[in-house]
């Protein structure tokens, strides 16, 4: 029983944060730019394939160093030559954009690697269990994971809260034209911000794509659970975004691990019932739905999302 | 009187008595095509109820075409075995009105923020609807999804594709007027306001929300529709029918026709359809090539195809057009070029990952390489390189152009106002 | 007493802003607001309209709370008010705006079993509407393209649409000329003949020209309530306010 909480509760954590390095950057890019970049998982989608293909022949730290170059250099290109270009045309231009690209991204990637998982794995050197605690195993490319997002997010604490470049950023994300007026170069904030969201998102990819599996389908998969994150935490919430991928990680790792279904609890209590229909569904058959469902809810009750702030 | 009607109304009337009658010399085949078309023209027009007259995007319209489907083939089923009496030309009605409930019940919860959270929620719920397919199999059938046999009503069988087409097209024609008339009563001009302005819609007495609210119960009535005859149509519905792909193909007919006009989202309905269907006959890279077709659409055209033919009205009513034929000939021909190459590039590269990059030799245009080879790509390149310099040039002069018909047409304007 | 403010209060976040506010207004009478800069007007016709809500106080309209409650829900209460940032629908002709305007109170709320072409009432009120703020011969112009002369006379007409009892105009005269201004004050007097008419303004002839009654408000407190006559001579008014009006007058 402690095994299944330990457990659930430690790979709740690391997916928890790996949510959460996509959503800050999408709430960063959301609060720097209005814009909500619907293609963002397609950056952690490319992010893996591109760490995948090097990995081949670079070994697996180096392609994770040029995966995230790679993916920051895109998503500067884009903003150079996509975003700012649709942003005349207004709101609406820019999510279809932001759309279009994200569809675009998953038919160039079925075409260039096929519809099939390519074979991402774990390198040897990180690949054994790193200590055991009550009962449960923690793996050390798990270990490895977590420990690379955390330091990920406290440098980017770090930039935005300490730095002179972190001051003009926090700058810009309230009143860009007066920062313009300030003569900082504003186009290029804007650019380097939506480069440093993308490039998070494809470490994002490069290291977890061997754990989860790298296919054409992840940044659907990962990508919607994301913005029902954005939406529970609130849009333009970092600290919400914070907690709902927590809550949410943890809350989908809990329900993936019950294998019983609610005819298995009535028959427990004692009372016969008939074991099909809805009662017959396993609670780890609805993980996957269960995000969305949460959504809907705080959508009922609390339509600004848990630390909602900012509206489009 | 009698005549004014015609004569507006021209376009439609002869357009309504070819798809009457031509259908009666097709094949089963171009018959099948044009009732996909026909599914696609409604849906798409419901599509357009909430984005080019009420301003919101969604990005889950499958869920009521879906749902509709779903809600119309048990129906069908349960008069399969007898348990149930809809008169066939009726059973669409089943799936609209499973729309307009779903649509009244998303409308009360997603839409008190509007813009981009909207567009989320809408997704989120798709997605909710999506996933929960696999766990509800007695409804959605999981994998192979609900299949029934039509039924048929006062002596016609519904066997043959031409009755089904045109039990489609009455429907379609019913759906375009109604939808029509739907944007000049007073809910339809309230939806233009608070598309334009939520705000001050307020302070002339009406609720947003409830005004949104409305507008998706409209809405979903008609996708549901469609979804309808979608069951009909095929005597099947999968739970792809309420995927995000069948979302994105509709967001795609009504921005690439046009979201700004009534006629704008029945053309792009038409053409990816069309697109949808004998595209993928020829290339198995057919959905990127519909993707690139609506991003260069976002980029360069958001008014859509509707919005370019408007554009050029009073050219063509002042009859001007040969000013600028000429440049955009010239133009159109080195988009061509890039087109061309652009494809040709995309060919190579799918054809070679198609084999698992094992088999390097393909035949694309009809001619026969070896992708290991510098030329194909040299080509490629070239050709797009090169067009897109041509297309520069030739697109100032097409400005050029452009511009001097411009100020013949103001010019033109006031004359006829100082007359 | 149509209007009844009492004890209002509003911050936002740590910034107090309204420091308890008591109106009252009087059926029919034209009650202009005057004020420095930042003092606070704007505000409070966002409270009373029910844009924001208040921190603390009521405000009771014919006797009837309506604090708290959303703009639509006090609009059919019968107060209507315009706006000093224009709030037009941009992409929509001249009379599809003050037909607009005039759908739900003239009852036809959210039909859509009707064709609104085919409407009388609505199409003749509009059309009379349309010709007391002088714009008949541009009703079919997208109001985006409008002047900007023509785009305040617009606003004007959307607020008296519903035809409201109390009326709120904020800055009617904002921007406009000489003999804009002097078109939009005959336009404001007819169309407001009988109702109640609350009045921001900062031009103190049409304030002096039209009201029955002024009041002062500086720094969200309002510091003198009066006729004309009596404003003009209070000393703390004229410190605060008006020192450089009573200069010219001299």
């Amino acid at each position: 029983m402690i095994e299944f909480f330990i457990g659930s509760l430690l790979n709740g954590i690391s997916f928890g944060l790996l949510l959460f390095m996509l959503s800050s950057g999408l709430t960063l890019i959301f609060g720097m730019m209005g814009v909500l970049n619907f293609a963002h998982a397609s950056f952690y989608m490319v992010g893996a394939y591109v760490a995948y293909q090097f990995s081949a022949f670079a070994g697996f730290y180096p392609a994770l160093i040029i995966s995230v170059s790679i993916v920051g250099f895109l998503g500067a290109m884009v903003e150079r030559f996509g975003l700012r270009h649709v942003h005349k045309h207004g709101h609406m231009a820019e999510l279809l954009f932001t759309f279009g690209l994200a569809y675009l991204t998953v038919e160039m990637v079925k075409m260039v690697w096929g519809k099939l998982p390519v074979d991402y794995r774990i390198p040897h050197t990180l690949d054994f269990t790193l200590f055991n605690i009550f009962g449960t195993t923690v793996h050390a490319y798990k270990a490895f994971m977590m420990l690379i997002t955390i330091i990920m997010l406290i440098s980017l604490y770090m930039l935005i809260k300490s730095t002179r470049v972190g001051i003009i950023i926090q700058a810009a994300l309230s009143n860009p034209v007066m920062v313009g007026e300030l003569g900082h170069n504003v186009p290029l904030i804007f650019m380097s911000i939506f480069a440093i969201g993308c490039a998070m998102a494809g470490l994002a990819g490069g290291i977890s794509g061997n754990l989860f599996s790298t296919e054409p389908g992840m940044a659907d998969r990962l990508g919607l659970i994301v913005f029902v994150v954005v939406i529970v935490g609130g849009l333009g919430s970092i600290t919400g975004a914070l907690v709902a991928s927590i809550l949410i990680g943890i809350i989908m790792n809990f329900a993936a691990a019950i294998n019983y279904s609610l005819a298995d609890l009535i028959s427990f209590l004692g009372i016969a019932s008939s074991k099909k229909g809805i009662l017959a569904i396993k609670i780890s058959q609805t993980a996957e739905v269960l995000p969305f469902l949460l959504m809907v809810l705080i959508l009922i009750l609390r339509p600004k999302g848990l630390m909602g702030t900012r509206e489009t | 009187m009698r005549s004014s009607i015609i004569t507006r109304y021209k376009i439609w009337i002869i357009s309504a008595l070819i798809i009457s009658i031509w259908p009666l010399f097709l094949s089963d085949l171009a018959l099948s095509l044009l009732s996909q078309m026909g599914i696609a023209v409604i849906f798409a027009l419901s599509y357009n109820i909430l984005l080019g007259q009420c301003g919101l995007l969604s990005f889950g319209h499958a869920v009521f075409f879906g749902l509709g489907a779903y809600f119309t083939i048990h129906a069908l089923r349960l008069i399969n075995i007898g348990q149930l009496t809809i008169p066939t030309p009726l059973l669409p009605l089943v799936g609209a009105f499973a729309g307009l409930i779903l649509g009244i019940t998303v409308g009360l919860i997603g839409t008190r923020r509007p813009g981009a959270t909207f567009a989320l929620i809408t997704l989120g719920i798709n997605e909710l609807v999506h996933s929960s397919a696999l766990m509800f199999i007695d409804f959605f059938g999981s994998e192979t999804g609900i299949s029934a046999k039509r039924e048929g009503w006062l002596g016609i069988t519904f066997g043959s594709q031409l009755e089904v087409y045109y039990l489609i097209v009455i429907w379609t024609f019913i759906c375009i007027i109604l939808i029509y008339a739907f944007t000049g009563t007073p809910l339809g001009r309230i939806s233009n306001a608070v598309r334009d302005n939520p705000e001050r819609t307020g302070f002339i007495g009406y609720s947003p929300v409830m005004v949104r609210a409305l507008i998706m119960m409209v809405s979903g009535f008609f996708a549901g529709l469609a979804g309808g005859l979608y069951a009909i149509n095929w005597e099947l519905v999968t739970y792809e029918n309420v995927g995000i792909m069948q979302s994105a193909f509709v967001l795609f007919m009504v921005f690439i026709g046009g979201a700004g006009y009534f006629f704008g989202p029945i053309i792009g309905a038409v053409i990816v359809t069309f697109i949808t269907l004998y595209l993928s006959a020829f290339t198995g890279a057919w959905m990127l090539y519909l993707g690139l077709f609506f991003m260069v659409m976002v980029l360069f055209a958001p008014s859509g195809i509707a919005g370019i033919l408007m554009l050029h009205k009073p050219v063509w009513q002042r009859k001007l057009l040969r000013r600028i034929i000429l440049s955009y000939i010239v133009a159109l021909f080195s988009c061509f070029v890039i087109t061309l190459s652009g494809i040709g590039l995309i060919e190579i590269i799918f054809h070679w990952s198609s084999t698992g990059y094992t088999n390097s030799v393909m035949t694309v245009y009809g001619i026969k390489f070896d992708a290991k080879g510098f030329l194909p790509w040299a080509i490629t390149f070239a050709g797009i390189i090169l067009g897109g310099y041509f297309f520069k040039k030739s697109l100032s002069n097409v400005k050029k152009n452009w511009s001097l018909v411009s100020i013949e047409l103001q010019s033109k304007c006031h004359d006829d106002s100082s007359n | 007493m149509i209007l009844q403010i009492k004890g209002l209060h509003k911050s936002f976040g740590k910034t107090q802003v309204i420091f308890g506010v008591n109106l009252e207004i009087e059926h029919s009478e034209c009650h202009a607001i005057i004020g420095p800069n930042g003092a606070g007007k704007s505000t409070l016709f966002n409270l009373i309209s029910g844009l924001y809500k208040p921190s603390s106080g009521n405000i009771k309209l014919k006797g009837e709370e309506i604090v708290g409650l959303s703009p639509f829900e006090i609009y059919r209460r019968g107060l209507s008010r315009s706006f000093q940032v224009l709030n037009i629908f941009r992409n929509m002709s001249v009379f599809e705006n003050i037909r607009c305007a005039l759908l739900w109170q003239l009852g036809y709320k959210y039909s859509f079993w009707q064709r609104t072409n085919t409407l009388k009432e609505v199409q003749e009120r509009a059309e009379m509407i349309l010709n007391q703020i002088g714009m008949t011969n541009r009703r079919d112009v997208i109001a985006g393209a409008l002047s900007y002369g023509e785009q305040r006379r617009l606003e004007i007409g959307i607020t008296i649409g519903s035809g409201a009892e109390i009326i709120l105009l904020d800055e009617p005269t904002a921007g406009l000329s000489k003999p804009e201004t002097e078109e939009v004050v005959k336009l404001i007097h007819n169309v407001t003949k009988g109702k109640t008419l609350l009045l921001v303004e900062h031009d103190m002839n049409v304030v002096f020209a039209i009201s029955h009654r002024i009041s002062v408000l500086v720094y969200g407190q309002i510091i003198a309530t009066g006729e004309p006559e009596m404003i003009k001579q209070n000393r703390q008014v004229q410190e605060a306010y008006l020192g450089t009006f009573n200069e010219k007058a001299a």
